[in-house]
């Protein structure tokens, strides 16, 4: 009679710290996800100032320069979910990132304090976003560990935890740079 | 050879002149220890024959000589030892650097080798000396030698003894890194003290406001545990292409390095088993294998900035 109370006490204390501890993780989530979000916002609030910037030397990337904001207005609307958002960034990302190649032929744009400016913060909020990402998958990464390895997989159906897919790279930023795609804008 | 010591004429002059001084050094403190030894082969001589008190007192004389000699040598030793910094280090690092400089008698403070937060332990007794600054392009950086030590106190049948123990001997390399930043990020070496508290961080409760931040790259996570005051930072610190330039120069080292970066600042702890810049007494100055073996450390010191990439500054610091 003991032995057996022992033993269910022992499987509800389990139960619990396994709960607690799997909801600890999911908050980890979901709060590394935040993280990414704040970035993504801080990059999209460039835009404007890029934009504007970029507006006074070129007269022939306006093209470009309307996609981007187009795509910025998007991602900045309200409820649009999380994998949305990511992929606008993805494209505004490789938007921008084909601007800066065409910059080489505006020499004055190049050279102005603004634009230089614009493109440090740039590569910074890049690879502030990169480190969110990571951070964003590594907890991806525990929390489905713990619901699909003993005793978390006990409990995690039950509870109805599911695994988490990690960010992966978008086809497009993952691809090797060709240069002759870059000459050929 | 990193650079021709043989063919620096300016060089080979003043250890010429040095040479000479160091010669009269051995020899005298050689005769010193001729001196002292057969002082205490007498004393002991004296006591195996049955004679202990002309044994001790006629002993006694050489003893007391030689012990002056050495005491009267030591003067002359320490100014050496400051010119050969001075001078032969000194031209050294100019060699290889304009920006390179040498001060003997400066080096880490005790309160910032506890403020970088590479070691836990507070040192009882702390000694450091030889700071070189310099620039690397556009990266400022220092580095000293550091020895630190705590006590334990053991009590015994005969009253209580002390013991000293090494928290860290080495060298302490400090840059101005090339991103801002607010947090702590420490990269320390996964021994199993190490590894039992980020355990226990990880999975009981942690101490203190740094957890553990678990990276991407294998090698790294099983070389060193990484603790951050903030996930997000210590990955936009760590980036992929960092951790494996922290892999490469840990590989060329005999000891497991640690890092910290606070404050836009990184420090790297290089533990060391030997006291560098010192003048050779014994060895003969000529041919500078001591000497180049320092130039080989400051040069491993100075490409440390190369190494790590840290004169790239695309990151909105200038």
């Amino acid at each position: 009679m003991i032995i057996a109370l022992v033993i269910i006490g022992f499987i509800f204390l389990t139960g619990i710290f396994s709960y607690n501890s799997l909801i600890g993780k999911k908050n980890q989530v979901t709060n590394a996800f935040s993280a990414i979000d704040v970035m993504l916002k801080k990059r999209f609030d460039l835009i404007p100032n890029l934009v504007e910037v970029v507006k006074q030397y070129t007269t022939y990337e306006q093209g470009t320069l309307t996609k981007i904001v187009e795509l910025r207005a998007k991602a900045g609307a309200a409820n649009i979910s999380n994998a949305e958002k990511a992929d606008l960034d993805a494209q505004l990302s490789s938007n921008v990132r084909g601007l800066m190649v065409n910059v080489e032929n505006y020499p004055d744009l190049k050279a102005n304090t603004n634009f230089i400016n614009l493109q440090t913060t740039w590569t910074e909020s890049e690879e502030q976003i990169a480190a969110a990402r990571r951070t964003y998958n590594a907890s991806v990464t525990d929390y489905n560990n713990s619901i699909m390895m003993f005793p978390g997989n006990l409990f995690a159906g039950m509870l109805n935890f599911h695994p988490i897919p990690v960010l992966e790279t978008a086809a497009e930023e993952r691809k090797n740079i060709s240069a002759k795609e870059l000459f050929n804008h | 050879m990193l650079f021709d010591i043989a063919n620096n004429v300016a060089l080979q002059q003043v250890l010429a002149t040095m040479e000479v001084t160091r010669k009269r050094i051995a020899a005298t403190q050689t005769r010193g220890y001729i001196f002292i030894a057969a002082g205490i082969l007498i004393c002991f001589l004296g006591f195996v024959l049955g004679f202990p008190v002309p044994g001790v007192i006629i002993g006694l004389i050489p003893l007391i000589y030689g012990s002056v000699l050495l005491f009267k040598i030591n003067d002359s030793l320490t100014a050496y030892r400051n010119e050969y910094k001075t001078n032969v280090i000194g031209a050294a690092l100019k060699f290889l650097d304009e920006s390179l400089s040498i001060s003997p008698y400066q080096g880490i403070a005790a309160s910032e080798f506890m403020y970088t937060q590479l070691f836990t332990q507070e040192p009882d007794r702390y000694k450091t000396e030889d700071l070189v600054t310099g620039c690397a392009d556009r990266t400022r950086f220092y580095f000293a030698e550091v020895h630190a030590e705590y006590k334990t106190v053991t009590q015994t049948k005969n009253g209580t003894r002390t013991e000293w123990h090494d928290i860290f001997r080495g060298i302490i390399f400090a840059a101005d890194f090339n991103k801002n930043f607010n947090g702590i990020t420490i990269v320390r070496p996964k021994g199993f003290a190490n590894a039992l508290g980020a355990w226990f961080s990880k999975n009981v409760f942690s101490f203190g406001g740094n957890d553990v931040v678990k990276l991407e790259n294998s090698d790294f996570d099983k070389t060193f545990i990484t603790y951050g005051s903030d996930q997000v930072e210590a990955r936009y610190i760590l980036t992929p292409a960092l951790m494996e330039r922290i892999l490469n120069l840990n590989h060329q080292t005999k000891y497991d390095i640690s890092l910290s970066f606070i404050e836009s600042r990184m420090y790297i702890a290089f533990p060391l088993n030997r006291n560098y810049f010192e003048a050779p007494v014994f060895k003969s100055l000529i041919n500078a294998e001591a000497l180049n073996n320092d130039i080989t450390t400051i040069k491993f010191m100075y490409d440390i900035v190369k190494e790590l990439d840290l004169n790239t500054r695309i990151w909105g610091k200038a």
